[in-house]
């Protein structure tokens, strides 16, 4: 009996890491098959509009959409933006979207 | 430009992008696109990651040197960031719905009933290479990783389509993945391919990649194939098909993924399009894989340079090789053929004698003679690019490195 508890313990821990050093982030179960994403990168530069530009934007993606960018102009992130709000109907008030504009221009724009 | 204003595309030009990475050290946690990190996702090896949610993971060219790329290894591009995380193949059913005259709920199994068809072939996203772009394109800053070559297994499209009984009046498909956006506002993404376009041959429903199931951020269980055309086509995660009447009016067919309407596809650099259609058929490629672009080689030792081409479904007929910046051009020897829709492998055996800078390109001709252009085209939204890329090997004195 007691032999027997150890193997299955034993067998139970080499499943664990076999399942481990395979992939963590994938499991299945009978007909089931899942993953874990990791979790999603959401780092800004310190800066007035930082927090505003969080939120909003991280409502439909994670922030390296915005700082992976080549550094484009003020227009051209304007009108990023507003494709964010008339195209995907991103719930940005026009004050939000300046500030959203603002920031991203000063840290990850062309300036100006 | 001014010295000291070092931009990153010349950073990653003179330097290469894992220079470029090793080069910055410990990275920040804000990442610019020379920047790339290596991250590891669920059923995924190390991909550079260009975002994390929708998450874009592009293939280091390194994977490349294979004729086949492996599983692990793809690419993964989602546009919504609600993606499948979870599949329960008991419940999970493929619908064809529409204009037909039995609409049909497939299982997996039901699936797998029908004739099995295969073939190897290139996926590649319609904006692989758009960090290349000059002047900058808005978008997923690729650089040339977003692709790849994977022997495909499934049923055919035009097999489920008539099972279920095309009606009269049909004119395209709609496919529809398990995909949703975060908010109902966002459109869901859906493709659609006319008609005769989805009754070929070739178009097919693959639950396999390589004789495995699909890895989740690849589709599973099924996704559809469209070979010769680019990825955003070949619907992840397929779980609906709709035969429709009219053509379909959504923002991922009617805004996205258009093209300038002109043979090159092209327009003056920082303009926009008078016309647009959908984009369609991938252009005729070749890339050098190993040695990688910066590479340091020691003279008079004999090296061979080894690449990839292809093109929209065409084959390669020949693939140029300059080593002189394109004064001479010499063919390269070809690999092995797997057929149309693959790439194929090509090698230049070379014996530098001089040390020195030197440039290589490589020029594919595709088997209706289309090809590269030298100096890139440029259009709004930075696709098909496909001018012949440049790449520079450091030859050092033999002994010295």
């Amino acid at each position: 009996m007691k032999a027997k508890i150890l193997l299955c313990i034993c067998a139970s821990l080499v499943c664990t890491t076999l399942a481990l050093a395979g992939d963590p982030g994938s499991a299945r179960e009978g007909s089931s098959r899942s993953i874990t994403l990791p979790a999603p990168v959401d780092d800004l530069a310190d800066g007035p509009g930082k927090d505003t530009t969080g939120i909003y934007c991280g409502i439909c993606h994670s922030l390296d959409y915005i700082t992976t960018q080549p550094k484009f102009p003020r227009a051209r992130w304007r009108a990023a933006v507003a494709k964010m709000i008339k195209t995907y109907g991103a719930p940005i008030s026009e004050t939000n979207a300046e500030i959203i504009v603002d920031y991203i221009t000063t840290y990850y724009g062309a300036g100006g | 430009m001014k010295p000291q204003e070092i931009s990153r595309r010349d950073f990653i030009k003179a330097v290469g992008i894992t220079t470029a990475l090793a080069a910055t050290g410990t990275l920040p946690p804000v990442l610019y696109a020379s920047e790339r990190r290596l991250v590891t996702y669920p059923e995924k090896g190390e991909l550079l990651l260009l975002t994390s949610s929708p998450p874009q993971l592009e293939t280091p060219l390194k994977y490349f040197r294979e004729l086949v790329t492996p599983n692990e290894a793809l690419f993964v591009r989602w546009h919504l960031s609600n993606i499948p995380t979870s599949v329960d193949l008991d419940s999970w059913r493929l619908a064809i719905h529409g204009n037909v005259g039995k609409p049909l709920s497939l299982s997996l199994d039901d699936l797998k009933k029908f004739d099995k068809v295969g073939f190897t072939a290139v996926i590649q996203c319609a904006g692989n290479g758009r960090s290349f772009f000059e002047p900058p394109i808005f978008g997923g800053q690729w650089l040339n990783g977003a692709m790849g070559n994977v022997t495909w297994g499934g049923v055919r499209l035009r097999d489920i389509l008539k099972s279920a009984g095309i009606k009269s009046g049909s004119t395209e498909v709609v496919f529809k993945g398990l995909d949703k956006p975060a908010m109902p506002t966002v459109p869901g993404f859906l493709k659609s391919l006319p008609l005769d376009k989805a009754l070929e041959d070739d178009i097919i429903i693959a639950y396999e990649m390589n004789g495995r199931e699909l890895p989740m951020l690849n589709g599973f269980p099924v996704r559809l194939v469209v070979p010769g055309w680019y990825a955003t086509y070949w619907v992840k995660s397929l779980s609906d098909i709709e035969v429709a009447v009219k053509p379909t009016e959504n923002f991922w067919m009617k805004t996205a993924y258009r093209i300038p309407d002109d043979p090159c596809g092209c327009v003056e650099p920082g303009t926009a399009a008078k016309k647009t259609i959908p984009i369609t058929r991938m252009t005729t490629r070749s890339l050098l894989i190993n040695p990688e672009d910066g590479t340091r080689i020691k003279s008079g030792q004999p090296t061979e340079l080894m690449g990839v081409a292809f093109s929209g479904g065409y084959g390669i007929r020949e693939v140029l090789i300059s080593v002189d910046g394109g004064r001479n051009w010499s063919p390269a020897r070809l690999g092995r053929d797997l057929g149309r829709y693959s790439w194929i492998q090509w090698f230049y055996p070379w014996q530098p004698a001089k040390p020195g800078s030197y440039q290589v390109m490589a020029r594919a001709t595709n088997s209706i003679g289309e090809s590269q252009p030298l100096d890139g085209l440029w259009n709004p939204s930075g696709y098909l690019l496909n001018k012949i890329e440049k790449y520079n090997l450091i030859v050092t004195q033999e002994g010295r490195s």
